[in-house]
């Protein structure tokens, strides 16, 4: 069993660098930046259905937008708690780092390239996931100051606290910002995120030890 | 004797105005046959209008002498004395002209006939106008009782202050003449400003008759265009546009949050069991109540790419135009407007 050098402080300087790359609009030519404080509702799964986890958590998004590039980054702090079905003994704290820069290709489309990372506390309670992001996004403006994305992001390179690896590993989601008021902005996203993690214990064959996360992130921003 | 009421009648509309003249008259014999001639006493009249010419008389009166008797003498059919009375009168007062529709025809012949029969330069104008130097002329028009050499000079002050005589024109004209004089001097300079005598000379053997008209001529600046800030005819267009409100918003909506749902459903992991969909019921359901909220919203201004290509295209064209006045404008302030204004006072024939 290899552990994964994303659990560790890999992802953060890719994330950097990331965001570095894209030129993240903090600068006056910044076109629309906002900074929001989310509350977050998640659902977690993992190996099989007896392993299911329930919980919410809060964070924080910021997200930009500047000539055809564009970027986002959310850090979120999760509680989970087994579910009334569940097997699990004990629940735990998970805190999972999202970061994008996209370019536009079209009016409606872009492609994006980002890291997830999430780490688990007790370490071992779950497993701590680090991937980057290569996908696409469609945004359409709904109307005026109300913009709706999809999009999917095919999870590479994924790397787990208890080893193993992904063949397939999929997110995707759905977005929403809608300026409510002046400055103020409602930003809300939802992430289905899938991982067809396999593991070879003690080497007597790889077994599917899959990984599932709804996530839903509420917040009221501001707009500059 | 009914012929000469009949002409008598005819020129008592003729002499309606004259009557009143008679008032003016200062001489008491011409003031007497001007009465008598009101009186249809064309005899009488005659015999005053003689005798008054016998005695000392201005030119107008002289001449209003000599119409009283041609006009006695057509009244008395006697036309060839008529004719004759009335070339005196032409002779006097140039500028004298009858009514066709207003005189006896006998009265309005014998005049016509005593005008082919003597020399004379009439109705001498000279229009004022207003043209930029080298770019227009000053008309001129008279009339040429008999076919003549006729000579059109303008004299006025010359370039160092002394006479300037600028030829006009040099030509055999009978009748109407209409003539165009670009006041330039040789080298192409306008002429100076001041005072100008049009003369017109006409020569017909021994026989010669000039008439002439004083002008003024004055120097000016030439206008220059104002810069233009639109185009006559051509409005700019409003460069947004408001799309007509579509369910579209609701439709994207819908399509966005059911293609999240597809996935979900899709990848969901049969050994996990289904996924929650709490989450996904959240942000869809907040995508969805957005879209509706938006349909119903008026739809936010757009550019209007046509107009905007419109705008600019016009935008050139004026910009265009204000580089065509701003170049047209420095060659007219090197220009000299020029003004010619004429008296009405007429020189006597000579």
């Amino acid at each position: 069993m290899s552990r994964g050098g994303w659990g560790g402080g890999g992802v953060v300087p890719v994330a950097m660098v990331l965001l570095g790359l894209g030129g993240w609009p903090t600068g006056a030519g910044a076109q629309h930046l906002t900074v929001a404080p989310q509350a977050v509702l998640v659902d977690y799964r993992e190996v099989s259905s007896g392993l299911r986890y329930s919980g919410s958590g809060f964070g924080g998004v910021a997200t930009g937008h500047h000539g055809k590039l564009s970027a986002a980054a959310s850090v979120v702090r999760l509680t989970l708690d087994p579910t009334d079905q569940s097997t699990a003994g004990a629940g735990f704290k998970a805190t999972q780092l999202d970061a994008w820069v996209g370019y536009d290709v079209a009016s409606h489309a872009s492609v994006e390239v980002g890291i997830l990372r999430r780490t688990a506390d007790p370490e071992f309670a779950a497993q701590s996931l680090g991937a980057l992001r290569v996908g696409v996004r469609s945004t359409y403006d709904l109307g005026p100051g109300a913009t709706v994305s999809f999009r999917v992001d095919y999870l590479a390179a994924p790397k787990f606290s208890g080893g193993g690896r992904a063949a397939f590993s999929i997110d995707l989601g759905l977005g929403l910002d809608v300026r409510l008021a002046g400055r103020l902005h409602g930003v809300v996203d939802y992430a289905f995120e899938r991982v067809n993690r396999k593991t070879n214990p003690g080497g007597t064959g790889e077994i599917d030890a899959p990984i599932q996360q709804t996530l839903a992130r509420l917040g009221l921003g501001i707009g500059f | 004797m009914t012929t000469c009421r009949g002409g008598g009648l005819f020129l008592l509309a003729v002499l309606a105005p004259a009557a009143g003249r008679a008032q003016a008259l200062q001489n008491a014999t011409l003031r007497r046959a001007q009465q008598a001639y009101d009186n249809l006493e064309y005899r009488q009249a005659l015999a005053f209008g003689q005798a008054a010419l016998r005695e000392r008389l201005a030119g107008a009166e002289r001449a209003r002498a000599y119409e009283v008797v041609a006009f006695s003498y057509a009244a008395l059919d006697s036309i060839l004395k008529a004719v004759d009375a009335f070339k005196q009168m032409v002779l006097i007062d140039p500028e004298r002209q009858l009514d066709p529709n207003r005189v006896s025809p006998k009265a309005y012949s014998a005049f016509d006939v005593a005008l082919r029969q003597v020399l004379l330069v009439r109705q001498l104008r000279v229009d004022s106008t207003s043209f930029v130097a080298g770019q227009g002329a000053v008309p001129i028009r008279f009339m040429v009782t008999q076919p003549a050499r006729v000579v059109t000079r303008a004299i006025g002050v010359g370039g160092g202050g002394g006479p300037a005589n600028f030829l006009v024109d040099s030509s055999a004209w009978n009748g109407q003449v209409n003539l165009s004089w670009s006041p330039r001097l040789p080298n192409g300079d306008p002429v100076p400003a001041g005072s100008y005598t049009v003369v017109v000379e006409a020569r017909l053997g021994q026989n010669t008759f000039s008439a002439s008209q004083q002008i003024r001529v004055t120097h000016g600046r030439v206008d220059t265009l104002p810069h233009l800030t639109s185009l006559p005819g051509y409005q700019y267009l409003p460069e947004t546009e408001i799309p007509a409100q579509t369910w579209r918003p609701l439709g994207v909506a819908f399509l966005y949050t059911g293609g999240a749902l597809i996935g979900t459903l899709g990848l969901e992991s049969g050994s996990l069991g289904a996924s929650s969909k709490r989450e996904l019921g959240v942000v869809g359901a907040a995508a969805l109540v957005t879209g509706f909220v938006m349909t119903l919203r008026r739809p936010a201004p757009r550019p209007a790419e046509g107009n905007i290509l419109y705008n600019r295209l016009l935008t050139e064209q004026i910009a265009r135009r204000n580089a065509e006045i701003a170049k047209e404008n420095v060659a007219r302030r090197q220009q000299v407007q020029l003004t010619i204004g004429p008296s009405l006072k007429t020189g006597a024939p000579r």
